[in-house]
């Protein structure tokens, strides 16, 4: 077996020449650096492929920049976890790598004790309270984001209005500039208010676990997911909302059929429309629109996703499913009771296998400790990266509008083909050649050379396959988003280091996340819009899952993914339906392909491919 | 009115250890409280005391012992020692019970037979210690017909006076001609597999796991560890089967009906790595191990048998009970002291994760 024991620098990574002027579309603090060689060097990176599974379009990178002062901040300045320091980003051949970054002199962790003894604490005591607090400043700052007008297009003299009685003083020039920096200001704030309290619950997961394990060493990581597990938690809704218009629409018998149709959401709509029950029923959806369908189709970290509210097919495709699920006389909701009866039961009993009391009333408080906020790590999910990037994503593309209707953009989505510090340019550009009257040029044809060749490089990044991890691996991490959401452990490194020496796998191993045992054939899903092919009884292997893809859940039967920990969507989610999941594996989308017979065992963690496609 | 010498095993509970040995009590209690035990009956310690006294091999193993000299604590004695556990187990199994003793023997054969609906029932007839000296006494497996009952319950008996069991009792000073055991006479089971349940991980101690061994055949082959079985690691909450070792089980402890021995026989290669157990029954046992431990209130360490004849689960029977000896008797310390959750989560803060490659 070849050996390994490390991974390339990121300087000895040969990219194909395709992907030649990448570094361009990146601000320059975001790419390796001669001039920090050393510090770089010592630490170990791999490739994000939770929040950046593909090639990242540049604008896309915002959230990127954003949660990397966000989540590491919270860590270091904030409520000061005492060795841990934040996690930094570099980007590669259009990929994102991220490392925990090294523990800091001894004297600071000193000083960092102190302050996170005097301030965690206080969280977990008014959790509740603080957690009101949060969704009504965060709903307020989506509202604010919502709010923001952007000119649809110039018009040619400024309207009567902003000359009297008294003159505006400023016009859509001014306007459009201004608004852009608005909305960069407010998705900033939004990620910071992300990690509020994020960094503590995954922290006081790993302390949960931590404890759990030395009064039970054999206790699983999936048993640990279904006693902390949430049930009403936010990310739920958008389901919920869907059962509760499927119920509604099947005593409404013409809804139910329309909605059974195979046609267009669009279709459908016209089709109700023209019924009374029809009407009511759109009402009913359009109340609950925002924010109940403001949900990613993928992860809500990629503009190309879309949302359930601007593609509508995909909601109703689960509309659908669910109408004829129901008129066959089967239950569609996840039960909220059982699943709170099972969770509490596990409990209760675990509990009553601890022989002393000193340790029972330790395990009790950590119990307590981690149930306190361990739900802010579904809540929050739900509001920040789906309602809120819902809303930018429809904001940026009124921007993308006025810039091809200026003509410097062939197509509104070619804005995401520029930073966040490059738009202002386009912007200023046409908001400059309005303002110089007529015949005045902008860089049309400038603009759009460079977006056409972003395309080619980021179509060209989709068929590179980046390496997992850069440098030497480390001894010891002290981040808990490291071990936790990336799930970088000892066992994870080395499954990677194997797929990096090419090796034939047919055995894979990952987090045991959530229990049973199927076997059945393998559905790839590379790209996100491949989920519509997802047929019953496959066994879906990805990257990472998304939380739109919930109701693909009840048709499948187990999940793979090549990154996440017991926390990922996977895990929750497959737990929630009683699937096998293996989370984390580093390397199953790269091995598995689409028809491969896998053997799932979501209690052991192993994967094993048991035919191959075609063999 | 003589002394009580005979029961049937729901007679009796784990209070009467001296009375009929260990065993033979755990059984007992194991059928009092509704397991699924094998029927069967309990010859007590008096029973062997009235054999011992009221036949003439207590005068015949003394006048025996009067000339032979060995020393226990000398190797090169042994040889002397195992020919003397000849001669005395000789001497004692060409001696005819009391002939009411016989007769009663018989008579609660008779009617085991008749509980059960077999003729000739195969019964084992078990050694049962007051004090617990596993594998030190014998077992004789699969008799049938009273005359064998008879004579296999004397060849128990006669087994106190085996190599090991002498040596021992020279080596303490006790007397050698004589050491009282109970005797169990069980129905057997027609085992299609068997083996052992350990109601707490024996590997760490985890007390939230039962650990199930298991082999094709009768128990003996897991017990004594003749073959290596498959093994299970059940979680006591969730109940899911967390490991699963299927072994290479080599051979299978089976009754042989020409011979009318127990002998080892070895499995076809296509049935020596398959599992042994079906999912359901590991996880039944498991349920009916949870109960046990609830019942004795300490870890416990259980001996099955899967019938192949009865359906599932009236296939399950328990043929032994006992505490567990490594982790069940260790002093229960705090693990992670009396602390708060965020003491707790403090010493989390401040530790960092290992991660260690290559």
């Amino acid at each position: 077996m070849p050996e390994v024991k490390k991974f390339p620098y990121a300087e000895e990574v040969v990219l194909p020449p395709e992907l030649e002027g990448w570094e361009e579309m990146y601000p320059p603090q975001r790419l390796f650096s001669k001039d920090r060689e050393d510090w770089e060097k010592r630490h170990f990176w791999y490739q994000d492929k939770i929040h950046a599974p593909e090639p990242m379009y540049p604008l896309d990178d915002i959230f990127q920049e954003a949660w990397q002062i966000s989540l590491s901040q919270y860590t270091t300045r904030v409520f000061c976890i005492p060795p841990a320091q934040g996690i930094a980003q570099r980007m590669l051949g259009c990929y994102m790598y991220i490392t925990a970054v090294e523990p800091p002199p001894a004297a600071v962790v000193q000083e960092k004790a102190g302050l996170f003894g005097k301030r965690v604490p206080y969280v977990f005591e008014n959790y509740e309270k603080l957690w009101d607090q949060w969704l009504e400043k965060f709903q307020r700052l989506g509202k604010e984001m919502e709010s923001i007008k952007v000119p649809r297009e110039f018009s040619k003299f400024v309207p009567d209005e902003q000359v009297f009685p008294a003159p505006r003083g400023y016009t859509e020039a001014y306007e459009l500039i201004e608004s852009f920096n608005t909305i960069i200001s407010l998705i900033f704030k939004a990620w910071q208010y992300h990690f509020e309290y994020l960094n503590l619950a995954y922290l006081a997961y790993l302390m949960f676990v931590d404890a759990a394990r030395k009064l039970f060493p054999g206790i699983r990581e999936s048993t640990i997911g279904k006693m902390v597990a949430g049930a009403d938690v936010s990310m739920f809704r958008p389901e919920e909302e869907l059962c509760r218009l499927s119920r509604l629409a099947i005593v409404q018998p013409p809804v139910g059929d329309v909605l059974k149709q195979n046609v267009s959401a669009a279709e459908k709509i016209e089709r109700l429309r023209g019924v009374e029950a029809g009407r009511a029923w759109l009402e009913e959806l359009d109340r609950i629109k925002n924010p109940w369908f403001y949900v990613s189709c993928g992860s809500g970290w990629y503009h190309y996703e879309g949302s359930w509210i601007n593609k509508m097919d995909v909601p109703f495709s689960y509309l659908k499913s669910y109408v004829e699920r129901l008129e066959k006389g089967e239950k569609i909701e996840r039960s909220l009771t059982e699943i709170s009866e099972e969770r509490d039961r596990i409990v209760r009993e675990y509990k009553n296998l601890i022989k002393t009391e000193d340790d029972k009333k330790s395990f009790d408080d950590a119990y307590k400790v981690v149930r306190t906020i361990y739900r802010y790590a579904e809540d929050h999910l739900f509001w920040v990266e789906h309602w809120l990037h819902t809303i930018w994503f429809q904001k940026i593309g009124e921007f993308g509008n006025i810039l091809t209707k200026s003509g410097v953009l062939k197509k509104p989505d070619d804005i995401y083909l520029f930073n966040r510090f490059e738009v202002p340019m386009l912007l200023e550009d046409i908001a400059t050649s309005w303002a110089l009257g007529e015949g005045a040029p902008p860089r049309a044809k400038y603009w759009m050379a460079k977006a056409e060749k972003r395309e080619k490089i980021l179509e060209a990044a989709k068929r590179w396959t980046p390496v997992p991890g850069l440098g030497v691996p480390p001894e010891e991490v002290s981040e808990p988003f490291t071990v936790m959401l990336w799930g970088v452990t000892t066992e994870k490194v080395g499954e990677w280091l194997k797929g990096a020496v090419g090796e034939e796998v047919t055995v894979i191993k990952g987090f045991a996340s959530s229990a049973g045992v199927v076997e059945g054939p393998a559905r790839v899903l590379k790209l996100l819009e491949d989920v519509v092919k997802v047929q019953p009884g496959e066994i879906i292997v990805a990257p990472c899952t998304n939380p739109s893809w919930a109701p693909v859940f009840t048709k499948v039967k187990a999940a793979v993914t090549d990154i996440g920990g017991l926390t990922s969507h996977a895990a929750i989610v497959s737990r929630e339906y009683g699937l096998p999941a293996v989370t984390g594996t580093g390397i199953a989308t790269s091995v598995i392909k689409t028809g491969d017979v896998l053997k799932v065992d979501g209690t052991t963690g192993i994967v094993t491919i048991v035919k191959k496609a075609g063999a | 009115m003589p002394e009580k010498w005979i029961y049937w095993l729901r007679e009796v509970s784990a209070k009467h250890n001296n009375v009929v040995g260990k065993k033979c009590a755990n059984l007992g209690e194991l059928t009092n409280a509704g397991f699924r035990v094998p029927p069967g009956y309990a010859l007590s310690v008096q029973a062997y005391n009235r054999f011992m006294k009221e036949t003439e091999a207590t005068d015949l193993l003394l006048k025996f012992l009067s000339a032979f000299h060995a020393d226990p604590d000398n190797v090169g004695d042994t040889l002397k020692f195992e020919e003397a556990s000849m001669e005395m187990r000789k001497i004692v199994e060409s001696i005819k019970m009391p002939p009411d003793m016989e007769e009663t023997v018989k008579q609660y054969y008779a009617e085991l037979c008749e509980i059960t609906g077999r003729e000739n029932l195969y019964v084992a007839t078990r050694s049962a210690g007051p004090v617990s000296h596993p594998g030190q006494y014998e077992t004789y497996l699969n008799v049938s017909g009273a005359e064998d009952v008879v004579q296999n319950v004397i060849r128990v008996w006669s087994s106190t006076f085996n190599t090991r069991s002498i040596i021992a009792r020279a080596r303490l000073g006790l007397p050698v001609h004589y050491d009282p055991i109970g005797v169990a006479v069980l129905t057997m089971v027609d085992a299609r597999a068997a083996g052992v349940i350990f109601t707490v991980n024996p590997v760490n101690g985890d007390e939230s796991k039962v650990a199930i061994e298991a082999s094709f055949g009768y128990g003996e082959a897991v017990v004594s560890g003749s073959v290596t079985p498959d093994r299970y690691v059940v979680d006591k909450v969730t109940l899911e089967i967390e490991e699963r070792i299927v072994s290479d089980k080599g051979s299978e402890f089976a009754y042989n009906p020409d011979t009318r021995e127990m002998e080892y026989k070895e499995l076809p290669p296509d049935k020596r790595k398959i599992q042994c157990l079906e999912d359901r029954e590991v996880i039944e046992l498991t349920k009916i191990a949870k109960q046990v431990e609830a019942h004795f209130g300490c870890p416990q360490d259980i001996e099955y048998s899967i019938s192949g004849s009865l359906p599932f689960p009236e296939s399950l029977f328990l043929v032994q009970a006992r505490p567990e000896s490594v982790w069940g008797k260790k002093k229960k310390d705090s693990v992670l002291g009396k602390k708060s959750g965020f003491e707790l989560l403090f010493e989390k803060a401040m530790t960092p994760t290992k991660v260690k490659v290559g």
